[in-house]
Parts: C-alpha cells; structure tokens; sequence
C-alpha cells in the first residue's frame, strides 16, 4: 500500500497564451512518508494532485510510481486513491456499499467486498454506521467514510485534498488523531494539499511550499520555519516580521540594529525574517527596545506590535511577537526584544518583492496587509 | 504552533456519535420549528400557482366525474346511472390498452434516447453544448407541427421513401397497425425534454462523482452502471412519469398520424365529445375520467419510485 511517487519538471498549461497552471515542478514522496503541498488558493496544488492522479495530463514532465513512467495510463489504473475536500460520497449508497465501492468495481463479489468495507469502517472508527446513509452523516463522519472508502480501494498512494478545510476545528484535530493513526498501521504514502502551515506541520513529515504553480522551496516544516527561501515562504508560512535593511559584510543592518547573517547572503538590500514566535520579549539583556504600539488577542495569546527605533537610529522598524498565555501589555509600553540568532533569517531583496508594498525602512507586519 | 489549537485527544477517546443516531453539529437554533420554516415558506411560495391550477384540475374532473354519472345531463333530468360508463366499455378496455401501450412504447423510446443524449451533452464540452442546443430547439416545436412533419417524413409517398427510392412496399407507417408514427412523434419530441431535465440533473455534479470513481478504480463501464445511472435515475423516472402522462392524455398526435379504429383514449373522448348525438356527452365524460384515472395512476407509480430514490439527489 506504499509507492514511491516522483514527479519530475511537471508543468501544465490550458492555453498557449494563458499563464502556466503548474511551472516545473519536481517532487517526491518516498514510499510510506507523507508530504504536503501548502499553497493559497489558485497556486496550482489541486491541480498537481490531479496530474498525479491522471486526472489532468501535464503538458511537459513526467509522473512516476515506482519508476514506472504513468505517462499514458489511465487514472482509473494508477492505483492511486484520492479524497477531495468535500467526501463525495454516493448519495444512492450506504456507508458500506461506499466502503466497499473500489471492490465492487474491480469484481469482487458482493458480500466479500462488505465484509472487508466493514473492516476499513473499523478501521476509521466508524463500526456501527454500516446501514447509514450519507445524508445521515455528520460531517467529520462523512470524511471518515470518504476515507476508509479511499483506503479500501489499498492505493500506493493516498492523494488528500484539502480533505479537513470544510471541518470545524476539533473535528479537524480528531481527523489529524485519526490520520496518525492510520499511518501507524498501514503506512501508506500520503500527498495532500493544504493552504494550511498549521494542517501540513500537522501531517505532513516534509513540505512542499507552491506558489503560483511553482514550488517555492520544500523540507522540514521546522527548517521552513527557521529559513524561508524567500519572503512569499515566509508569508505562507504565516511569518509576520520583515525587517528591511541592507547586508554588509555578513551583518544585515536595520532600525532594528545589527545582527549576524548565518546563511550565505550577497551584500545589498536584505530582508531579516524571524517567526512572532520566537521573538522573547524581556527586561534585560534586550536586542532592541521599543514601543508598544498594537496588542491584539488570539485566544488565550496575544501578538504584540513593539516600534523600534529612536534618535540614535534612522528610520523605525516593527516587530510582532507572540505573548504567551496569561501575560498582558499595554500599549504604549517601552519592552525589551531579544531575536535568538537561530532563529534570524535574511533573504536578499526588499520588502516590496512579492508585490507586497512596504517602506524600505519600515517593515509592515502581517496585520497590516 | 500546535497551541494554536486545542489540545489532541488520544484516537480511542474521540467523541463519536452512537451507532443509530444521527450526530447534530447544529447548535440550539436549529430546532425543528426552525427546520419546519423553510418548508412553510416555499409552500406558501408556491401557493398562487398550486391553487388556481389545483380549482381548475378539481372542478374539471368534478364536473367531468357528475357527467358520467348522469347527474348533469345537457337533457332530461338529472339520474344517478352508470351507463355511459357502460356503453363504450369495449371502446373503453380497448382504448386504455392501446393509450397504455402508445405511451409505454414511446417513453420507453423517449427515456433511452433522452438519457443518452443527457450523457452526451455532460460527457463531451463542444458536441455536449451542440446537443444541448438541438435538444432545446426541439423543444418550443408544438406537436401537431411535429405530428405534421412526421407524417409528411414517414408516409408511403412521404420524403423518407422518395429520398430511398422506395415506390412500392413501404411499411404503414402512418395509419398503420403498429402505431409507429405516433410513437416516433412523441419519442422524438419528449426524448429532447428527457434529455435536458437529466442533462441539467447530472451537468452539476457528475463531474466531481465521476472523478471519485475513476480514482476508485472504476472503468468507464463501472463508472456508467454504479454511479452515471443511479445519480441520473431521479430525473429520469420524474421526467419519463411527466412523458408518459402527457403522452396518454395527448390527443393530436394520434388523431393525426394514428389509425381510425381503434381509438386510443384522448381520440375516442374527442370523438364522443363532438358527436351530433348530445347523450354521448356523458360517455365523453367517462372516457375522460378514465384517462385521468389512468394518469394519477403513473403518477403514484412515478412518486413512489421517486421516494424510494430521495436520499440519491
């Protein structure tokens, strides 16, 4: 149940004159692992997940499973299993008969295929609504069905898109719970989609960043965190700080002052990057000192704008930094940042790359845009 | 940023419903009463039309039903009898078969080319929209133009048989024992309306129903028989009932292209209707209720498959 998928320089085009829905992109999905594609809506990761499917035939690049080129074989035939972001599942049949759709196609007969759809609703905890039908269902158990429908059909590999987006928060953590589990049982190789960089950090064990139907950068959630490639990685990744400046000899000088570059950065125009979450604010021993100038509540949280910058200094720069759970601030406030070296990354540019505008010299926070 | 979210629950703790009982997500708003509402107000919505047409259908078929029992003659005093129920009963037997058959035949015709049509024109983009267009064309053509256009097609000196070069031997097609014009006729026109009901049933959601069988594994084939057909089923049942329905009540079609004996049900009531005889007004009358008792008769049938097949839209 586990193949090793590889898409190599995939594009697609639907016109000559239109711009390409997918840019060469190369991925691959190891056998038994899982990688998510995080992307906004219309960057083309619904429509990778087709190409990989047979759904859509890619106008240049290959698809292959197992080193086995798929060009030219049917969708019906790739042995791969998809679920969409709405379960789809047959109005005119019940949960098992959904179940056990993928045997019946293939010619099993009848009471075979219930019995072992019987086992995937097990499977996806779901034992008991074997004689329901979909329109009794809720909809994190339509999901579930939709699922176990998927993974009795014993694919090489599970195509996921966006299958939790229409799910309210817990039912979402459960569909992760319920995902972990399945991959510990039957490790099966997982592409799926999300605009989500909390859902992909969630299920994703590497992750493929997609913009505008080119791959962006793709590794460990953790490394995407810490070293975005560029400032569109970043802002996908629900990064907030960008501080404009310019690097000089390895040093990246900003409002903010001067911090050391660790990855390889031409001299010129630099942006430094740092998650709102990684930003301590502290009394002592601060980086830089500001002004509160914006606190906004997120749950038991709040994200803190601080203004810094002074006479001493040209120009001010705004950091966001998260406050943990029970701390409060006012605004107005002067506080103390301290920016961990590990977590400082500078991309070459400026802030208006991307096409997001900002002063050069004062960086807008995520709020703002 | 997993504290962004609620804390996990391990797999065996989750909160699944009880077999049996159906999970509501909804909050305290959704009550019944709140439920009830939306039906309310779409009776309501279509109340101007259901009673107007409901006061017509009702007193037509009062006053057609008090006819044959005599109780409103044009002559003479009013009788409680049962013989203008009697005297065309061998017309009467003999007609409903033939209605029955005429009807059968032509919305079996019409439901199979109408829903291959629906599949092409969901199927294929470029001819898909091409038939579509046909299908509606055909549409506004009102039957006894058709019937017309049939006979003048499918007659022995019609242009079918001068373009075939056939001068002796043609089949009675026109006139002929077999019925066949007629049920061409109607065939061809309801076939167009099967085709668009179906085709605007399945165009918003075959798509993405038969991309999840495909990646299910399903060939085209299996693709046809477990999930085209039954997701196409309700618009064709609820299609080929108002086809056939129309098709027995329907009275030019037959009078036109049809036999002079025997006379199906809608021609016969006709005929009885405008006879010189005043008293066979009450047989017209019975005729009619007969016809009506028939078409509610495949209307329930029609219903009653449909209820069976609620959950499938």
């Amino acid at each position: 149940m586990n193949g090793y998928l590889r898409l190599t320089g995939v594009s697609l085009r639907y016109g000559p004159q239109q711009e390409p829905a997918l840019d060469e992109v190369d991925l691959e999905v190891p056998a038994g692992s899982s990688v998510a594609i995080l992307g906004p809506s219309g960057s083309g990761k619904s429509t990778l997940l087709r190409v990989a499917a047979g759904l859509e035939e890619p106008t240049a690049g290959s698809v292959t499973l197992d080193d086995v080129d798929l060009a030219g074989t049917a969708a019906e035939n790739r042995g791969m299993a998809m679920v969409f972001q709405r379960p789809l599942l047959f109005p005119h049949l019940d949960v098992t008969d959904n179940v056990a759709f993928a045997d019946r196609v293939r010619g099993v007969p009848r009471r075979a295929a219930r019995r072992r759809a019987r086992e995937f609703l097990e499977l996806v905890q779901l034992a008991g609504f074997e004689r329901r039908t979909p329109r009794s269902l809720s909809g994190g158990q339509e999901q579930r069905v939709a699922l176990a429908r998927a993974l009795a059909a014993e694919p090489r590999v599970l195509l996921l898109d966006e299958p939790f987006s229409a799910l309210d928060a817990g039912l979402r953590e459960e569909m992760y719970e319920l995902l972990d589990e399945l991959r510990l049982r039957l490790s099966p190789t997982i592409l799926l989609v999300t605009h989500d960089h909390r859902e992909a950090d969630a299920l994703g064990d590497t992750v493929a960043v997609l913009d505008g139907g080119r791959l962006l950068q793709s590794g460990p959630m953790r490394q995407l965190y810490t070293r975005p490639a560029s400032l569109a990685v970043s802002r996908l990744l629900g990064g907030r700080n960008e501080i404009a400046g310019e690097v000089r000899g390895g040093w990246h000088h900003s409002p903010l002052g001067v911090f050391r570059v660790a990855t390889s950065v031409a001299d010129g125009p630099g942006v430094l990057l740092i998650r709102q979450e990684a930003v301590e604010l502290t009394g002592a021993d601060a980086d830089a000192v500001g002004t509160v100038v914006r606190v906004r509540r997120r749950g038991p949280r709040a994200l803190v704008t601080v203004e810094v910058g002074g006479p001493d200094r040209p120009g001010t720069a705004r950091v966001t930094a998260e406050l943990g759970p029970g701390l409060q601030l006012e605004v107005g406030r002067d506080v103390g940042l301290r920016l961990p070296a590990e977590a400082l990354a500078v991309v070459a540019g400026n802030a208006r790359q991307d096409g997001v505008e900002a002063d050069p010299v004062e960086s807008v926070d995520d709020g703002q845009r | 940023m997993a504290a962004d979210g609620p804390r996990r629950q391990p797999v065996t703790g989750l909160p699944l419903a009880a077999p049996g009982r159906r999970t509501h997500t909804a909050g305290p708003l959704h009550t019944g009463r709140s439920r009830r509402s939306p039906r309310r107000r779409a009776l309501l919505l279509i109340l101007p039309a259901v009673v107007p047409t409901g006061a017509v259908v009702l007193a037509a078929l009062t006053s057609a039903l008090l006819s044959s029992l005599g109780l409103t003659p044009l002559v003479g005093q009013p009788r409680l009898t049962l013989d203008p129920w009697r005297a065309p009963t061998d017309h009467l037997w003999t007609a409903a078969g033939l209605s029955v058959a005429i009807a059968t035949a032509a919305t079996v015709l019409a439901a199979l080319v109408g829903l291959a049509t629906a599949l092409a024109i969901t199927g294929r983009r470029r001819s898909g929209r091409l038939l579509a267009l046909l299908s509606s064309a055909t549409i506004p053509v009102p039957h006894v133009v058709g019937a017309a256009a049939v006979g003048l097609l499918l007659a022995d000196a019609g242009f079918l048989p001068r373009v075939l070069g056939v001068e002796t031997g043609w089949p009675p097609l026109v006139g002929g024992r077999w019925w066949i014009a007629v049920v061409a006729e109607y065939a061809w026109k309801e076939s167009a309306f099967i085709a668009l009901v179906v085709s605007s049933a399945l165009a918003s959601r075959v798509a993405s129903y038969r991309d999840t069988a495909i990646v299910l594994g399903a060939r085209p084939w299996a693709r046809l028989r477990y999930v085209t057909l039954p997701l196409a089923a309700p618009a064709l049942v609820a299609s080929a009932g108002i086809s056939f329905v129309y098709v027995l009540g329907s009275y030019e079609v037959a009078w036109l292209l049809g036999r002079p004996s025997p006379e199906p049900l809608p021609v016969l009531a006709f005929r009885l209707f405008t006879s010189l005889e005043l008293t066979a007004r009450p047989e017209a009358a019975a005729v009619a209720v007969a016809t009506a008792a028939l078409a509610l008769a495949a209307v329930a049938v029609a219903a009653a498959a449909l209820r069976r097949m609620e959950g499938w839209r």
